[in-house]
Parts: C-alpha cells; structure tokens; sequence
C-alpha cells in the first residue's frame, strides 16, 4: 500500500528547489491557473493496488499525465489519426481527427510547463509561458511555413489573435455576467492597457505594409512587393524588441500588475507541490511536443482537400476552426475563473495569449520564413485587416474602464460572430495565392496575386 | 552692477509694466507656459564677470547683450553653422552641403526664437505671451512651409508638417515617456488627463479634416474632374479649423487657464529670475533679426532638399516627415525629456501635445489659406499612407494618455511606433516626379487600377 504517492518523486528526482508559500505563488500565471481548473485530482488508489512499486510508480505518472485531465477522452483520436494516415482513409478524416487530437496535447503542454515551472521558479516560468504558451500555434504556423503555405501562417495566426481576443474574452465575460449579475465585476485596469497598446503597435506594423501595397498599386514602378517584404522584416524586428521589453515589464519590473488574484483559495486550486518530477516533465513535454508537431504536417497537409471536401474555404477553416480547437483549454479556463468573478485572470489568459500571438509569434514566423527564404510579410489583406483593426479598437475601448457587464461579452462574442459569418461566405480560391504570395483584395472577395 | 543695469535696462526702453503684475503670482508664473518652462532648461546663466572688465558702460551693455542672446544656449555650439552655409551658397559648394549645414544652422535659431518670445512675454503680460507663444511657438516649421510654398513645392509643405506632428506625438511624447519612466521606476507617474484630453479632441478634428478629402477622392474615383471640390472642401476646413484654434487659445488662457498651469511647486535654480535678462526694443529687433535668418537658411533647405535626397539616397519623402522636424523640434525636445525626468509630466505633455496641436490646427490651415491667396492649389489631402500613419498615431497616443498614469512601456512603445513609421517612409521609394505635374493630388492616383471600388 502506498504511503506516500508523492514521496517515490522526492527521492527519484533529487530534492526540489525551495519551495515557499509565495515563490509558489507568483509563479503561477494567469495562464497556468486557467488550465488548472480543467484538471481533476488523480485517483491513486487504482493504482495502488499494483504489486511491484517501480510499475506502480510509472502507473501513477502515466495516469497523473494522461488521464489529468477531462479532455482526456479525445486522447483516443490521436492513434486514430495516425492509423488513418498510414492507411490510407480519406484525407478529410484525417484532418479532423488530427484537430481533434491536438485538443488533449494543448493543454498536456501547459500542464506539464507549469509542472516545470515549480522547479525552475517564478521567473524562469514566466519566461517558458511567454514563449511556449502558444506552443501548438507556433508548430502550426513552421509546418505551415515548411510546405510553403504562407496564406495558412497567415491566416490561422490571425484567427488566434481574433479569437483570444473577441471568442474568449466575450463568452468569459458574457458568462461571467450572467452567473455575476448582482456582483460588480472589477478588475485591474493597468494590464489590459498595456496589452492594448502592444495589440495597437502590432495593427500599425500590419497596417502599414498593406497601404504600401494599395500606394504602390498605383505607381508605375514594380517596387511594391520587395519594400513591403523589408518594412515587414524591419517591423517584425521591432515587435519582438517590444516583446522583450514586455517581458522585462511583466516579470521584473512591474510585476505586481500582473499577480494573479488569489485572496480565496477554492479546493479547486492545486497545492503548492507538483504531482510529476522535474526529469519526468521534460521527457512528456519532448514527446508531446513530437506527436503535436506529428499531428500538426497532418493537419496542414491535408487542409485543402479537407476544405474542399466540405465546402468551406481554407482562409475560413485556418481563421475560425484550427483556432478555436488550438484554444479550446484555454478558452474553457477562461470561462470557469469568469465565473468566479476573477476577471483579472481571465483577461491575463485572453489578452496574454493575444499579444504573445501578435508580438511574438507572428514576427518570429516572418524571421524564420526570411532565414528558410521564403517571401512572408505582414501584410494580411484588406478584409483580414480591417478585422483585425477593428477587433483591437473595440476590445481597448471595452475594456478601458476596469468594470464588466454581460453586455460587453456579447458584444463582443457578435462581433466574433460576424466576422466568422464573413470569412465563410469569402469564397476565395487560395490555391494559387499559396505559390504567388497573397497580395491586394477588390471588393469582390478575389485574391489577386501580388 | 546687477542693480544698474537693471535701471539702465529700464531707462531705455521705457518703465516696463512688469511692476504691476508682481503682486500676484498667478499671473506670474502664467506668464511661463510649458514650452517657455522646457526651452529653459537647455539654457545656461550666462556669466556676466567676462564682460564686466570692458570699460564703456554702453559697450559693456551691448556686450551682454550679445553674450546673453547668442551664448545663452548650449545648442551654441551649432552657430557657426550658419555663416558656413551661407558660405556654401555663395561659393556653389555641393548642394548636399548647403542643405545639412542650413538643418543644423536651423536648431539653434529655433531655441533662440523661443527664448526671446518669452522675453517679451515678461513686458506684455502672461496673455499676450501666451498668444506669442500659440502663434510663434513653431515658427520654423511655418516659415519653411511658405518658402515650400513660394517655390510651389507642395508636397513639401505637407510632408514636413505631417511630419512635425507625427514627431511631436510619437518621438518626443514616447522619449519623454521612456526615460522618464526609467528614472522614475519605483514612483507613481500622474498628470492631469484633460489637459491630453482637450489636445487629442483637436488633434481628432484635424484628422477628420484630412480624412475627408482623402476618401472623397477616392469615392469619387476618377481624379480630375472632382479635384477641385476638394480643394474647396480643404480651404473650408481650414477656415474652420482656425476657429476651432482660437476657441482652444480662448479656453486655454481666459477660461480654463487652470487646467494648462504647469507644475511649479518646487522652484529649481535653473529657471531665469523673474525678470527679463534682455530689454523689450533689444529682444524685439533680435527676434526680427533671427527670424530674417531663419528664413533664409529655410529657402536654402527648400532650395536644395532634392539634391540632397538624390545625393544622400534617400527619398524627399522620408527627408521631409523625419529628418526636418527632428531637427526643427531638437530644443523642445531635449527640454520634454529632462522634464519628464523630474516626473514633472504636465509640462513634458505640454509641450508635445499643445506643439502638435499648434501645428496640426494652426500651421496646417493658414498655409492652405496662404496658398489660396498666393494662387497654389494646396489641398488637406495627404495621401493614404500618410494620412493612416497620422489617425494611427492620433488614435494610439489619445489611448495612451487617456488614463493619466504613465509608465516606461508606454514610451517605449510610442517610440517603436514612430521607428516603424520611419522605416516605412525610408523604403517608400513611389517616385515622387508625377504627383508634382499632377498638380498635387497626392502619390499617383490611376482609376483604371481599381484600387478600392471597382
């Protein structure tokens, strides 16, 4: 019988770091404690009726991993992607068994990065969440980027930003209404500036190469297309020098702006030690990160057939669908701490992942495709822009006077809504945009290569 | 000495009625407004013990004077730029030359300017220098503009005011912001919001009055026959922008002085005694003296700025948005940052705000009325790129400023966005030769592309 489930850990991974009420605390982001909330304690006396301690011990690992979460009953559709591959089914399967298995490794990846965090501290874990908190996106768009499909990059990375910020943000806050309606919703104010402010510095370094473009139309000179490629790769330069003096912001010097509130500890909340040792956490995250970068060639190679197969058109199925399924732990987080009236969480998860999308993520796509000599730029069309403007505009005017209502949520959420309803009726053919590098849009929808 | 001269500035030019507002030191410190306040700090006492060895009373005055008036800055040191560059024109050295020397023989005159018209605003009261101030306070960006204009050349005009105005809101806000932000980690930066309030409700009019003939030509499609509605469009609205400025003057010195007084609860030993250093007659002709000066440097930087773009590589485009206004803008923006260093941010938004709403909704209309009168067609349209990069920066500074605190992020990101605007312009090599035979429409505009409504 086991005495102690969490002692084998102690004495197999070597002591861990000093561990105090407060270290502990502050380094659980936003992030982190959103996904928390989507796992269930392990029930160890399973597995404690295993005989042979050494087996019990990898039992308990496997089943604290694998089955730590309620997403978990999506695992099976990864072993069914991969035999549906390797045997040939129709593609479309593939493709949406594939997204539907990346559900599960999302969130997996967050927890086990938050299981990593203990040991490395606050800082060091602030940092992994900075720049692995999108993990699934990131993988996406390089695979995207390897099969030179820059119009997928393009478009999912802005389906994330617009679902951070308009999807989740508005259904939390719309929930959060509801449940809170006699409640004051507050939260502090200072953060969301911050993370508009970068959001606007991103709208500006998109929305400047795409009225060169439309500037350029007109001149009789060809010299559009390679000043937009260096503006872009002069601005992504730029985004990610703001990035890092976000960081510097968030983790060191204005630190207090973004602590989590945490004055009442429901049981919800996990103690302060972790469940898995710290070796045995790099070892799942290597291999989850593997099967995610697995399913993610599926996903991008099969997206086309898969659009057409069901009539939908590949800028709606990379700006709506893999955006929603690459968030959807997030997203649900998001919504349970808006219901228990913590928006300020709730805003760390949504807007977070929004900029971290915008300025980092984004740029470091346009620097690798310039490193791997392909012509990526920030210019996203005039529909994908203006979307993008105009969810940024209402997202900082909505949340720039630090109190919520339902009404806001679903404002917002409609606003999602119709830009969705836009996407789906934007029945462009992207086939030859991916080969000639997507330029202007008319009005009438057609993508005209640049 | 110190006393004597003082009498014998009194004697010459007449009892100045400064005496009678010496009571209240309201109307005192009214007197000094933000930019008078930040110009200040770029200056040094001058030391009077050098000139007290010569012997003639009148020689020593005039001396002190001089010594006052020329050396009184540490932006000094880029005088003898100016007879260099008139050097340069005389002897035909490169254009290039003549250009560079003239921008840096400009920056010290622009300081001087401001110093002088707050001289003056000691003898006429705090209301009279206030209107100085909102009238000659960017005296080199408009004197450029009509020289611009006299040699027709107006795309310049647009650009470098454009330009004055991104600089203002962007560079000099953001530099403010940053710095002071880094020196001021640990305290708490405030500033009364409605005095940005007030500016960014201006700067928005402006905006709109740009916007509108821009989607008006657009709207309309083909070009020529609608080209001139919008001039008629732009000279209405410059019409109504002026009034719109001189209600600002009228809210910002008679009824809602209040809201623009800048901090000064702890004097520095920086700022000049209450009096003037320099007589009335004496700083009024300097003023005209500088002022012919200026003018002449800027009919050298308009003469030659195609050459020097030629020559240095680098399109007019980018020489007029970023390059001139650094220049123009050089003391105030040096006086923002040390402001912002003493967490004194009124007066480092003061400056920033109130210059870019002087420029955008004074220098910008009366140049188009001027035209209008000297028979140029200068419209408010300001192409696409240039009028997004302006509504971009309106937009994201109003946000900045809406909720008066401040931190080092906000400059920093202020910044980058004007690095990004500059980038812009520097590859925006649209060659500019068409837009000047079609008479100022803005970068070329050929329908049959279909740009936006085909």
């Amino acid at each position: 019988m086991a005495s102690n489930p969490d002692q084998p850990w102690l004495l197999e991974n070597g002591t861990l770091k000093g561990l105090t009420k407060e270290t502990g605390r502050t380094g659980r982001t936003a992030h982190n404690m959103s996904s928390s909330s989507l796992r269930k304690k392990s029930d160890r006396t399973l597995v404690s009726k295993v005989p042979c301690a050494l087996l019990r011990q990898f039992l308990a690992n496997l089943q604290e991993v694998l089955l730590g979460t309620k997403l978990a009953v999506l695992f099976p559709a990864i072993p069914l992607a991969i035999a549906a591959q390797c045997f040939g089914f129709a593609r479309p399967w593939v493709f949406a068994l594939s997204l539907i298995g990346l559900m599960p490794l999302a969130e997996r990846v967050s927890f086990l990065t938050e299981q990593i965090a203990y040991y490395t501290g606050p800082t060091v874990g602030g940092l992994l969440n900075a720049t692995c908190g999108n993990a699934t996106e990131l993988i996406i768009a390089i695979f995207a980027l390897a099969q030179h499909k820059v119009a997928v990059v393009k478009y999912s990375l802005l389906g994330s930003i617009l679902s951070n910020l308009l999807l989740v943000l508005g259904t939390s806050l719309f929930c959060g209404g509801i449940a809170n309606m006699k409640k004051e919703q507050k939260y502090d104010r200072r953060q969301a500036d911050v993370n508009s402010l970068m959001l606007l510095l991103a709208l500006l370094c998109h929305l400047l190469p795409m009225l060169f473009t439309f500037a350029a139309a007109g001149s009789s000179t060809g010299m559009g297309v390679d000043s937009t490629l260096h503006l872009s790769r002069a601005s992504s330069t730029v985004m990610l020098l703001a990035y890092a003096a976000y960081i510097v912001f968030q983790l060191w010097t204005h630190r207090e702006l973004f602590e989590a509130q945490e004055e009442a500890d429901d049981d919800d909340v996990v103690e302060e030690t972790p469940d898995i040792g710290f070796w045995s956490g790099i070892v799942w995250l290597v291999g989850m990160t593997a099967v995610i970068a697995l399913l993610s060639e599926y996903v991008v190679g099969t997206i086309e057939e898969a659009a057409d197969s069901w009539g939908l058109s590949v800028s709606f199925i990379s700006i709506i669908l893999l955006p929603i399924v690459g968030n959807a732990a997030e997203h649900a987080g998001a919504i349970i701490f808006a219901f228990k009236n913590k928006l300020d969480i709730t805003l760390g998860v949504a807007l977070g992942s929004a900029t971290q999308i915008a300025m980092f993520v984004v740029p470091l796509c346009v620097i690798i495709a310039w490193i791997m000599g392909i012509n990526m730029d920030l210019n996203f069309s005039v529909i994908e822009t203006g979307s993008l403007a105009l969810s940024i505009l209402a997202v900082a005017f909505t949340l720039q006077d630090g109190s919520s209502h339902y009404l806001k949520g679903l404002v917002l959420l409609l606003c999602y809504i119709i830009i969705a309803a836009c996407f789906f009726v934007n029945k462009s053919p992207l086939h030859q945009s991916n080969i000639l590098n997507p330029g202007l849009q008319t009005s009438t929808g057609a993508v005209r290569g640049a | 000495m110190e006393e004597s001269q003082e009498a014998l500035n009194n004697i010459e030019n007449g009892i100045s009625n400064y005496n009678k507002g010496l009571g209240n030191n309201k109307e005192i410190n009214g007197s000094k407004t933000p930019q008078n306040l930040s110009a200040s700090i770029v200056r040094k006492k001058s030391d009077p013990i050098l000139v007290s060895n010569v012997r003639f009373q009148m020689l020593r005055n005039i001396l002190n004077n001089l010594h006052e008036v020329v050396l009184g800055t540490k932006l000094a040191v880029l005088f003898p730029a100016i007879p260099l560059a008139i050097l340069a024109d005389f002897y035909h050295f490169g254009r290039p030359w003549i250009f560079a020397l003239s921008l840096l023989g400009l920056t010290p005159l622009a300081e001087r300017v401001s110093f002088l018209t707050e001289q003056i605003a000691y003898f006429t009261g705090p209301t009279v220098g206030g209107l100085l101030n909102a009238t000659c306070g960017n005296a080199t960006e408009m004197i450029i503009a009509f020289f611009a204009l006299r040699q027709n050349k107006i795309h310049v005009v647009k650009y470098s005011l454009l330009g004055s105005i991104l600089s203002n809101l962007l560079l000099v806000l953001g530099t403010s912001l940053l710095f002071g932000g880094l020196a001021n980690l640990k305290k708490e930066q405030r500033y009364d919001r409605k005095q940005a309030d007030v500016n960014s409700l201006l700067l928005l009019l402006g905006l709109l009055c740009h916007m509108l003939p821009l989607m008006f030509r657009y709207a309309s499609g083909l070009g020529n026959p609608f080209a001139i509605d919008t001039l008629q469009l732009s000279r209405t609205s410059s019409i109504f922008m002026l009034i719109a400025y001189v209600a600002y003057i009228f809210f910002q010195l008679k009824t809602h002085r209040q809201l623009f007084e800048s901090q000064e609860e702890d004097e520095d030993e920086d700022e000049d005694g209450e009096k003037a250093v320099i007589g009335f007659w004496s700083a009024f002709s300097w003023l005209v003296g500088m002022t012919i000066i200026i003018a002449l440097l800027s009919e050298y930087v308009v003469g030659t700025i195609e050459a020097a773009s030629n020559s240095w590589g680098i399109s007019v485009n980018f020489i007029s948005i970023i390059l001139l206004p650094i220049v123009g803008n050089a003391a105030e923006h040096a006086g923002s940052i040390i402001f912002a260093l003493k967490n004194k941010l009124d007066i480092s938004l003061g400056v920033a705000l109130g210059s870019a709403s002087q420029i955008s909704m004074f220098v910008v209309p009366l140049s188009v009325i001027v035209a209008w009168i000297m028979g140029i067609q200068m419209d408010l349209d300001f192409s696409l790129l240039e009028t997004g990069s302006l509504a971009f920066t309106i937009i994201i500074t109003a946000f900045t400023l809406q909720d008066g605190t401040s931190h080092y992020m906000k400059g920093v990101i202020l910044f980058l966005c004007y690095v990004v605007i500059a980038a812009c312009f520097f590859v925006d090599k649209i060659p500019m030769n068409e837009t000047i035979v079609l008479g100022n429409l803005g970068t070329v505009n050929e329908p049959s592309s279909g740009i936006l409504f085909a």
